[in-house]
């Protein structure tokens, strides 16, 4: 079974810099929709590198692509832009060095809201407005979809607000 | 069967691109930690159903 909750308690554990972003994202901002992988995008500093290393070994994660072969990432996949869509034992994770035109964390930390949950942790998850740019930037099936849910959530928001 | 209630202020239940507005209401009224909760149940659901499907379903 899927417990994002407890993931994201292993990267914080770990003191991983990374930035929530995707679905859950979008759901932490109130968006109704679901998803079944947890997306974020990590710093790619040496330093963080091997802080997600050791979260990523305490997750058993290995490559979804073929799991029987049970293939690790290792510091040079996670260093690149590329996405590592990751299996743990709690679950789908995807490490994304890049999204959208190559959206890295250093950038999208300063589009993100600092959400508090209520064991304790508060997380950067990356806010409406910069989710639905990332969106239009791909506009693939998958997020043309996403991106009338997303507009109305914000639109909700700000009325709100 | 009754008409659904009449929405205050003018409230719509639908957007013009076919969004249930009434759910993100709904979700706005949590909070993340409550959001985070609601969207695992949905996931575990969804895969607790799939694993009872027979095969071929």
């Amino acid at each position: 079974m899927l417990n994002f909750e407890a993931i994201l308690e292993v990267l914080a554990r770990h003191r991983v810099d990374f930035v929530l972003v995707g679905g859950v994202a979008a759901v932490l901002h109130g968006v109704p929709g679901t998803t079944f992988d947890l997306d974020i995008v990590q710093s790619r500093d040496p330093a963080n590198i091997d802080r997600l290393l050791s979260a990523l070994r305490e997750l058993d994660a290995i490559y979804r692509i073929q799991p029987s072969r049970r293939l690790v990432p290792n510091a040079s996949h996670l260093t690149s832009g590329g996405h590592n869509l990751l299996l743990t034992k709690f679950g789908p994770l995807d490490v994304l060095g890049t999204i959208g035109h190559g959206h890295a964390w250093n950038e999208l930390i300063e589009h993100c809201n600092s959400l508090p949950l209520d064991n304790g942790l508060t997380i950067a998850v990356l806010n409406l407005p910069m989710q639905i740019t990332v969106k239009e930037e791909v506009a693939g099936e998958k997020d043309n979809i996403m991106l009338p849910l997303l507009r109305r959530t914000l639109e909700e928001t700000n009325r709100q607000s | 069967m009754a008409p659904a209630p009449a929405l205050e202020n003018g409230e719509r239940e639908y957007s013009e691109d076919g969004v249930d507005l009434t759910l993100i209401r709904w979700m706005l009224t949590l909070t993340p930690a409550q959001r985070l909760q609601v969207l695992q149940n949905n996931a575990n659901s969804v895969l607790r159903l799939r694993a009872r499907l027979q095969p071929g379903a």
